[in-house]
């Protein structure tokens, strides 16, 4: 309704004219100073600087500082203006007006105008940027640019998250001065990247670094501080905190556990833990099982594991204390939807081994168990079964091996590099579990539906390995992408959630985080997109 | 003479080149796992696969694909990164200046060292000296060059800060001039001391034993008995002969030295072809893998070559028939 | 001394199971312990004890060993006796064969198998098993054609003994002894590049290996030193023996080869 609309855009104006730009850290009373180089240690050579055309985690941590999203996000995923000052949601929620800044420029000093964010939509990231491509094609209509200053997305139906999926890793503007009549994949402006952001290119030499300088028109008074950033690639973790201490950088965007403790007792590093990142945010390391297996038409014996696995020691040995143990299907990074007091199997062994025994899975003395009347298994079977993961996350698969042995089950690991991964569970789906780091988003609708939607079944990568079907469910998740208001939405999600929970299609070990470091020397960090924006160095 | 033994050798060198392309070629396609992935990345539809499988050609058949491979090496061409969208002879040519600083460095370094720790052993053989030169050639060799490389950079980086930690400049690129040649020698003196220790113990192992040989031989004996200073003797005539093995083995080092520099590379960040192989690789960036792999065969043969002409010189008994 | 370092080896790995106090897969103890009296050599991330992991990974050092040992073995003297005896265009076209494998760089070879087929332990041993039979077959070849006019060749034939007779009964115990010297060698470098391999993080997670245990120690080096410490020096103990080994053979031998 007309009048609805126009409250909830007065609502969004207010917190826009209030927020300021990313949080920034404490960093004391001090004025900001001028000038100075950053150096950080990034972990991949990015290959290319677009990152409109990729979701690739490595050019996006490479390249976000020098280009902007129309909307950007707060600390708490609240939406603040960035390329877009101002926006209206009409029709309940299926058109969105946004009206643009003015006086923006590329960093070649040609203005940037609604031409560009039309283009950059239309021809680069619904082609080529797999996250926008999956989620807004299916529901977006038309984009309209009536003036130079005002951009209109048409949806066939309301559609709610889409102030979360502006962002500069979600829908990077690119130029399109720059990329129009060209393919953007080979445009050589792909490793001579020309933004609107904090920082403009200078160079970059593959496998070594990306060097870039202040733009002196950013549209953001005052920003930039620094005067130079440099990104140099160092891909051991082990080396880039070492570089980190000897002084060499100045900012990392991971410590290995391992690391933490000393770097937490040491005086000249700072370190910022988050939930979001480059590649995918609020992700939780989860477990499939594969629901087209007799052997897991069982829930008692899926509860029964989920009841075997130890999660703490997941979360103390594995991710030395990076994150948290997952308490709902959705993670906590989006509050709103993150059911609380859930009930969820609590780990209790004796619990397990109850559950295995009642299921039909008998057991003598310490060994394996072995099948006693149960359906679809032919009795005398062991409890056995294969457990795919990238090789990554091997530590995931031996710890759970290990666990799962005391309660009389066995496991054979099977590590994939992600491609052969991808098509041995999505296409072939020859597995009996796996474990996946799905990464819900911004907004449950971009990472979380995708695994239990019953019309997600099938090649696509990511999509829902267990197979799990629940109209009520499916039905449940299409109305919340409908409902506008945040907290009716939530309530929608805490049903969906209550359900899968009772199912238990996957089970849910740990949520993870990073830990960001930097020398204490500088401050004024947000710990994504980008994070240097109001950064400074006193020194 | 000269020409016809090359010309011969070069022609003799063309199945092999060919070999290791087939093999190379075959691997690639024959693997599990769809090469669209690494193109379109991961979250694409079907319609997107098949856009971009037409694209890049992955629709044909395989002897299709073969023939087209192979024509466009021929003419120089290897491809485009799926990646990075460029062609793979610009993504290699950028990275191969610092590898092969790094590896004929090693190369050189490990030679000297070993020829002379090998004169060292053998001039005295049997003494403490032998014993000890042997000794610890023998444990350099033995132990794995990442481990060597890790303690390296704990101990001689970090703790006493003698070196650099990583990278091949510091930070914003090297200065010109002397300057810049300084600070690239600076980085690269570690990662080169420590590849270098590997092939350190097989040349002076080698060269140790062949002395030894030579300087119990009969023409040694003679030139002892015409007068001839010890020094003079062993230096000129003994090494000239010896080193002939030694050349042979220096030549098929060169892929040791590669294969070694991939983990120096690692270690150190040396921004070279060994860390572009392993982000191919997780990335599965297929026509970059084939392309390094090509090219690390094509220089074990291009140094194989080498060494025979090398051992033609040394040895005049060998005649270019 | 190269004889008895690479049977203690030998005989820890066939005697594994039985020597190691805990399943090295299990959670045995509190993670990241330093050596103590109950865990010998401490323990890893998970708490796994690393004595036990490096006993089990002598077994499978030695596994890989025999698989890779037997097929070079058999490949290399078949394709060195072939192409030794019979000469000609059989020569010409395995010699030319024997070049190309002998210039494929393994290493980069195992990487590319590893990254595009998976880590599982058989691909490793099939590529290098596959491989590394050049040097073999040369040095087979040489023996045999420096054998084939010798004297009681000519004798066998003489008597009208077939050429496989003559091949399996007179010439192949003589080659035996130098290829078998290049066998040592030949394991040394396997051990040591699967130890690589491992460090890359290309090795299968399913067997304890050394170069598993190396590559799981490696993001540890500064808190649990430990970890890179034993297995390397079980590493270089076992390269140490196989050369030595070999050295001796060599040595018997007369220098040949």
């Amino acid at each position: 309704m007309r009048v609805r609309g126009i409250l909830v855009m007065l609502a969004f104006v207010t917190v826009a004219c209030g927020a300021a730009g990313p949080t920034q850290t404490q960093g004391g009373t001090a004025e900001p100073v001028r000038g100075g180089t950053l150096v950080v240690g990034i972990t991949s050579d990015p290959g290319g600087l677009n990152p409109a055309i990729t979701t690739s985690g490595g050019t996006h941590t490479a390249s976000e500082l020098m280009y902007n999203g129309l909307v950007g996000l707060g600390p708490n995923l609240e939406p603040v203006p960035e390329l877009a000052e101002s926006w209206e949601i009409e029709g309940d929620g299926a058109i969105y007006r946004f009206t643009l800044r003015d006086g923006v420029t590329w960093h070649d000093g040609t203005p940037f105008t609604s031409a560009d964010v039309k283009f950059s939509f239309e021809e680069v990231l619904l082609e080529f940027h797999s996250r926008t491509r999956a989620s807004l094609m299916p529901v977006l209509d038309a984009i309209e640019t009536p003036d130079e200053r005002t951009v209109v997305f048409r949806f066939r139906q309301p559609y709610a998250p889409l102030l979360l999926q502006l962002d500069v890793t979600e829908a990077p503007i690119v130029a399109k001065h720059i990329y129009e009549g060209t393919d953007p994949q080979q445009n050589p402006a792909n490793t001579a990247p020309v933004g609107t952001g904090p920082f403009k290119f200078v160079s970059y030499t593959p496998g070594a670094e990306v060097v870039m300088e202040r733009n002196p028109d950013y549209f953001k008074e005052g920003l930039p501080y620094l005067d130079r950033v440099i990104e140099r690639v160092i891909p051991e973790e082990g080396s880039q905190v070492i570089a980190l201490e000897a002084g060499e950088v100045d900012w990392i965007w991971g410590v290995p556990g391992p690391d933490q403790q000393r770097l937490e007792a040491d005086p000249g590093v700072e370190l910022i833990r988050t939930d979001r990142n480059p590649g995918g945010s609020n992700c939780i390391m989860t477990v499939s099982f594969n629901l087209e297996r007799p052997l897991f038409a069982d829930p008692r014996l899926r509860e029964a594991i989920a009841s075997a696995l130890d999660r703490d020691q997941f979360l103390e040995r594995v991710l030395f204390g990076q994150g948290r143990v997952a308490q709902a299907p959705i993670s906590s990074g989006i509050p709103w939807a993150h059911a609380e007091d859930l009930a969820l199997p609590a780990y209790d062994r004796a619990e397990a081994e109850r559950l295995l025994d009642a299921a039909g899975w008998a057991r003598e003395g310490n060994g394996v168990r072995t099948a006693q009347g149960v359906e679809g298994v032919p009795d005398g079977t062991p409890l056995a079964f294969d457990f795919l993961h990238f090789p990554t996350f091997t530590q995931y698969g031996e710890l759970l091996r290990a666990q799962l042995a005391d309660v009389g089950a066995e496991v054979t690991l099977r590590p994939l590099e992600p491609p052969v991964f991808v098509e041995t569970v999505f296409t072939e789906r020859d597995f009996d579990t796996n474990v996946i780091s799905y990464c819900n988003g911004n907004d449950p609708e971009i990472g979380v539906r995708r695994m239990f939607d019953s019309s997600n079944i099938g090649t696509v990568p990511f999509s829902n390995a267990a197979a799990y079907r629940n109209p009520e469910v499916d039905r449940l998740f299409a109305e919340a992408a409908r409902t506008l208001g945040r907290d009716e939405r939530g309530d929608v999600y805490r049903q969906i959630q209550e359900i899968v929970a009772g199912d238990l299609p996957y089970w849910w070990l740990v949520e993870t985080s990073a830990t960001r470091a930097h020398t204490a020397d500088c401050t004024g960090f947000s710990p994504y997109a980008q994070f240097a924006e109001s950064a400074y160095c006193t020194r | 003479m000269i020409g016809r033994y090359v010309g011969r050798r070069l022609l003799q060198v063309l199945p092999t080149v060919a070999g290791i392309l087939l093999i190379g070629f075959l691997l690639l396609h024959l693997a599990p796992g769809d090469p669209v992935l690494a193109l379109a990345g991961e979250h694409g539809d079907a319609a997107y696969y098949a856009f971009m499988r037409e694209k890049f050609g992955l629709d044909r058949s395989l002897p299709q694909q073969l023939a087209t491979y192979v024509g466009n090496v021929l003419r120089g061409d290897l491809g485009v990164s799926y990646i990075q969208g460029r062609p793979v002879v610009d993504v290699i040519a950028e990275r191969l200046g610092a590898t092969l600083l790094l590896t004929a460095s090693a190369l050189v370094l490990s030679s000297a060292a070993g020829i002379l720790l090998g004169l060292l052993a053998a001039s005295r053989s049997g003494g403490p000296r032998d014993v000890t030169v042997s000794a610890g050639a023998l444990g350099l060799y033995a132990a794995p060059v990442f481990w060597i490389a890790q303690l390296a950079l704990l101990t001689l980086s970090l703790r006493i800060g003698l070196f650099p930690v990583q990278g091949m400049t510091r930070p914003g690129g090297a200065p010109a001039g002397l300057a810049g040649v300084l600070d690239v020698a600076r980085h690269l003196t570690l990662p080169v001391l420590v590849l270098a220790s590997q092939e350190i113990a097989a040349v002076t192992r080698l060269t140790r034993i062949g002395l030894i040989e030579e300087l119990a031989s009969d023409h040694i004996r003679t030139a002892r008995a015409k007068g001839l200073a010890e020094r003079f003797v062993v230096g000129t005539h003994a090494l000239r002969r010896a080193l002939l093995p030694v050349v042979t083995v220096i030549g098929g080092r060169v892929g040791h030295l590669l294969s070694g520099a991939v983990v120096v590379e690692v270690v150190f960040g040396w921004p070279g072809l060994g860390r572009l192989l392993l982000s191919a690789m997780q990335t599965r960036d297929s026509p970059v893998l084939l392309g390094i792999f090509l090219l690390v065969a094509f220089s074990v043969v291009i140094a194989n070559l080498l060494t025979d002409l090398a051992y033609g010189w040394l040895d005049p008994r060998i005649a270019y028939r | 001394m190269g004889l008895g370092l690479t049977l203690l080896v030998v005989v820890v790995a066939l005697l594994a199971s039985a020597l190691a106090p805990f399943d090295p897969f299990a959670l045995a103890g509190p993670p990241l312990a330093p050596p103590s009296r109950a865990h010998l050599m401490g323990t890893d991330a998970l708490g796994r004890d690393l004595f036990s992991g490096v006993l089990h990974g002598a077994r499978t050092s030695l596994l890989v060993a025999t698989v890779v040992g037997a097929l070079v073995m058999t490949i290399g003297l078949a394709v060195g006796m072939a192409s030794g005896y019979r000469g000609g265009l059989l020569d010409d076209v395995l010699m030319r064969v024997t070049e190309i494998f002998q210039t494929l760089p393994r290493f980069f070879l195992a990487i590319v198998v590893a990254a595009l087929f998976g880590s599982e332990l058989r691909y490793l041993v099939l590529v290098l098993g596959l491989t590394s039979w050049a040097l073999v077959a040369r040095v087979v070849r040489s023996e045999v054609l420096s054998l084939r006019g010798s004297e009681f060749v000519e004798a066998a034939r003489a008597s009208g003994a077939s050429d496989i007779r003559i091949i399996l009964r007179e010439i192949l115990p003589n080659t035996l002894p130098a290829a078998i010297a290049y066998l040592g060698l030949l394991l040394a470098q396997v051990i040591l590049l699967e130890a690589s391999l491992g460090f890359l993080g290309l090795i299968d997670p399913s067997v304890i290996s050394w170069g598993y245990l190396a590559g799981q120690a490696q993001r540890f080096l500064r808190v649990a030193w430990w970890l890179s410490l034993f297995p390397g020096v079980a590493i270089m103990v076992a390269v140490l023996g196989l050369n030595l080994l070999a050295d001796a053979l060599t040595d018997v031998l007369g220098g040949r080869g």
